[in-house]
């Protein structure tokens, strides 16, 4: 191969984010009876980080993830985590504007139900 | 500076890279080792962030970059992961964006940038998407040239790739290119300068790319059809043992082995012939040279180096074996049995080399059988007729291409033993060019203290011949060399006599052509006087070739009559043969019925027998001096000079009147005027032709002579007596004048023929003069009584 090894660009999900430069959270997309539930995987992001932005059929959570200091004289040994910006876009097979959205955080993780009202397909 | 401006401005911890540059949008795995490093990335990693900034290193040898040695536009980059590894940090990071540094500071072990954010410009235009398509097309091309099987992984690489500039951003490290170019792209102030700096790049690499494949598949075509041979040999080989036998080459250098073992060579020959055996063992089979070594082998192991065959040497029998095959020739008879009883006492006695000199059709050939029959000896021929090269005889040297063995040693093989008869036929007919001399290497092959060790050029080992019994037939011994000569020993076989013609064709011929026709003995008879017509009129030789042609024409006319029916015996006669033979051929020779003064009856010798010749001498009114034509040779000339010479000089004992030789020129012809004539031995009949029409006495029309002369008139002998005489008797002359020393010669004659003829013994020319003119016979007697 005469791929070089120092540097991979990111397969995966890059077709996904409109940024290659920001992290992206994981996620589980629910059908309800009225909408959707989609809950992300943002253990550690303060609620106060996390925008959430609608357009058309796409939802989009973006926002920031800092660490902490635990405590002095601690340092790093090896580090999986992915800090800093983070962005997820989902589009779902109906419109969502105008659509209600409520959010909830719980355990690190981050919940945006959506009412879509009449619309549904 | 504007507030918005200073709000994008950041200080990082500075991550210096060797050998690479980190393009925004990619993940980096680093390893850092550097304690600046390791302190920069600790500090990045405690802040809430993880940003640190990384900027290419301009020379990868120096360990603590300050800021001349960075680039001055680099990535900010976040550490996505992190683990401590020996001694060191292993990170990876992802390039966020580009970034120019605008102040560089010492923090601690570190050092910490302040840097601002450097927005590529985007912009659209038709240039943009056609370079982008290039680059696409070019990097596509590139990828199925390293490596074919990732080009469908490449496609979608490409296809993931959402902006040109991002494709731009992951192909560079695709291609090993030089940090100064990356570094440039990363530097491009617009999308559409990187996307040509790229298209740039690419095509540079592709060409490289495409002379490497290039040559690369050069040596793999070299190689594979070596391959190829090589598994097709394997595969044959493995045909033929399923075929049985195990190796094929091993196979036969097993029985070339074999072959040398049972073979008994002398020790000379088994060393060379191991040699040589070895060399073979180490060649491949497919090689020129073993196919070489091979035959060369093959034919060693033929030669017969110490087989020979037993000798007969029963001399009853071998005498028996001589008279049955051929008549008369008592003298070769006599040879070979002399050799015969040489062998019984002594077996080791080398062979005579012999030389058969006659006309053709006499048995040269025949002959040599005969004796390879008496003697219980192969018999081989080889015919130098026409021979101009010496390799011929000599062989070529083996590095030559299709190089043979030598006629003499291709002989000895077909013989199959080490003394064979072998007959060299023609050896007056050798001829010799620029490739050299034949007769020269016959004188090595003749001569029986070097043909011990003949080596031929192609063998190259030393061959005995000196066992073989050599026969060399020529027609003339002229146009042999003298040392070639001097080798053999001359056996006459000179032209046959009438009656001995008829006893041969009674004893031999008959016999023969009645079998070849398929008759039998009883169908068909000639009588002698019909024999004896057939020979003078019908033929005019020396041998019996014309005499047995004509014998098988009679005798297949006597077949056919037999197909037709008519078995009746057929008896031929004399007056028949005009039917069976057609009319004769030849008027028998006869005799000048007078001969007018100037005319003397001379004998000569040809290589088909024995000719009597006219020599006519005129006076000429006007003219002075001598005139010869009829085709002479400069020693015939030189003779009659001679002659002439003489005759003026004893004008007075001739009773020659002086004054003629001043008045008269002198014509001598000898006729038939289409026949080159040659040799000294008319010197007395041109003596005798002018002593006749000087003196105006003709010449005994009964005498025929021969002789040559000195010009003190001693007569001295010549050759070919037999044949001369014959050739005398045939015409009817009874009476013939020889040179005295010649008198020996006689004894060759047959005996009815010797008591025919009167023979006059001459020692000076006065002698000739006496018996051949009889008045100056007279003239001569009455000076005598003169004197007395």
């Amino acid at each position: 191969m005469r791929f070089q090894s120092k540097q991979m660009p990111i397969l995966f999900g890059a077709a996904h984010s409109i940024s290659e430069t920001h992290w992206r959270p994981s996620a589980d997309i629910y059908r309800t009876r009225d909408g959707w539930i989609i809950k992300y995987d943002l253990a550690g992001v303060k609620p106060e980080d996390i925008e959430i932005a609608i357009q058309d059929s796409t939802i989009t959570v973006s926002g920031f993830r800092r660490d902490w200091k635990l405590e002095d004289g601690c340092t790093y040994y090896a580090m999986e985590i992915s800090y800093n910006r983070f962005e997820r876009t989902i589009e779902l097979p109906c419109v969502l504007d105008g659509a209600e959205m409520r959010m909830e955080a719980r355990e690190g993780i981050l919940m945006v139900r959506l009412l879509c009202r009449g619309e549904n397909p | 500076m504007s507030d918005a401006e200073t709000e994008k401005l950041q200080t990082l911890p500075v991550l210096p890279l060797k050998n690479s540059v980190l393009f925004p949008t990619l993940l980096m795995p680093v390893n850092a080792g550097r304690p600046s490093s390791i302190a920069a990335i600790e500090s990045a990693l405690a802040t809430e962030e993880k940003e640190i900034v990384v900027f290419a290193q301009r020379d990868a040898s120096v360990d603590e970059p300050q800021a001349a040695d960075l680039y001055t536009i680099g990535t900010k980059a976040v550490i996505k992961k992190m683990a401590r590894g020996r001694g060191g940090i292993e990170a990876v990071l992802l390039g966020v964006e580009r970034v120019v540094r605008i102040k560089l500071e010492q923090d601690g072990a570190f050092q910490r940038a302040r840097i601002r954010p450097l927005p590529i410009i985007e912009e659209k235009s038709p240039e943009i998407e056609a370079l982008h398509r290039e680059v696409i097309d070019l990097a596509t091309r590139a990828v199925e040239l390293t490596q074919p099987q990732a080009a469908a992984g490449m496609a979608q690489l490409i296809a993931s790739a959402q902006s040109p500039l991002r494709l731009v951003y992951m192909l560079a490290p695709m291609f090993s290119l030089e940090l100064e170019k990356e570094q440039l792209l990363l530097e491009a102030a617009t999308v559409a300068d990187c996307l040509r700096l790229m298209h740039a790049n690419l095509s540079h690499e592709l060409q490289v790319l495409e002379l490497r494949s290039k040559i690369a598949s050069e040596a793999q075509t070299e190689m594979s059809k070596e391959q190829r041979e090589y598994l097709l040999r394997q595969q044959l080989r493995a045909i033929q043992k399923e075929l049985g036998g195990e190796n094929p080459e091993q196979n036969e250098l097993t029985l070339l082995r074999e072959g040398v073992e049972k073979a008994d060579l002398p020790e000379e020959v088994r060393k060379e012939v191991d040699r040589e055996l070895a060399r073979l063992e180490r060649l491949p089979p497919a090689s020129p040279d073993y196919n070489v070594g091979r035959t060369y082998l093959d034919l060693v192991l033929e030669l017969p180096w110490k087989k020979s065959t037993e000798d007969v040497l029963d001399i009853g029998r071998a005498r028996q074996v001589l008279d049955e095959d051929h008549y008369d020739l008592r003298e070769v008879k006599e040879r070979i049995l002399e050799h015969l009883g040489v062998l019984k006492l002594n077996p080791t006695a080398k062979s005579p080399i012999l030389c058969f000199v006659g006309p053709p059709g006499v048995g040269k050939t025949s002959l040599g059988q005969s004796i390879a029959r008496a003697l219980g000896r192969k018999f081989e021929r080889l015919s130098l007729g026409g021979l101009h090269d010496e390799a011929e005889l000599r062989g070529h040297r083996r590095t030559y291409i299709g190089a043979m063995p030598g006629r003499i040693i291709q002989a000895i093989r077909r013989a199959g033993v080490n003394n064979p008869v072998l007959m060299l036929d023609e050896v007056d007919k050798i001829g010799h060019d620029f490739r050299g001399d034949p007769a020269a290497a016959l004188l090595e092959i003749l001569d029986p203290e070097q043909n011990r060790t003949f080596r031929d050029n192609y063998i190259d080992l030393p061959f005995d011949l000196s066992k073989v019994f050599f026969v060399t037939t020529a027609n003339t011994l002229d146009t042999i060399a003298r040392p070639l000569l001097d080798r053999m020993e001359l056996l006459r076989l000179s032209g046959y006599s009438e009656e001995e013609k008829i006893e041969i064709a009674i004893r031999y011929l008959i016999p023969r052509q009645i079998k070849e026709a398929g008759l039998q003995p009883e169908h068909l008879v000639i009588d002698r006087e019909a024999l004896k017509a057939i020979v003078s009129l019908y033929t005019r030789e020396a041998g019996v070739r014309q005499l047995e042609r004509a014998i098988g024409r009679i005798a297949r006319k006597v077949a056919v009559r037999h197909a037709e029916g008519k078995t009746e015996p057929v008896t031929i006669r004399r007056d028949d043969l005009a039917e069976w033979l057609g009319p004769r051929r030849f008027s028998p020779d006869q005799a000048r019925k007078q001969l007018p003064p100037g005319v003397a009856t001379g004998l000569a010798w040809t290589e088909t027998g024995g000719d009597v010749l006219y020599i006519e001498a005129t006076l000429l009114p006007s003219g002075r001096g001598l005139t010869l034509t009829g085709q002479l040779g400069e020693v015939m000339q030189e003779s009659a000079r001679a002659a002439q010479s003489y005759i003026w000089s004893h004008a007075e004992e001739l009773g020659i009147d002086r004054t003629l030789f001043r008045r008269y020129g002198v014509h001598i012809h000898v006729p038939a005027g289409a026949t080159p004539k040659d040799g000294p031995s008319a010197g007395v009949t041109m003596a005798t032709a002018l002593a006749s029409i000087y003196s105006r006495f003709p010449v005994r029309i009964d005498t025929a002579m021969t002789g040559e002369i000195t010009l003190t008139g001693l007569v001295l002998p010549i050759g070919g007596v037999k044949e001369k005489v014959l050739a005398a008797r045939r015409l009817g002359i009874k009476r013939v004048i020889l040179p005295r020393d010649n008198q020996k010669d006689l004894a060759e004659l047959p005996e009815t023929v010797a008591k025919e003829m009167e023979f006059i013994f001459a020692d000076k020319i006065e002698d000739v003069l006496a018996a051949a003119i009889p008045q100056l016979g007279k003239h001569f007697a009455t000076l005598e009584q003169a004197a007395i």
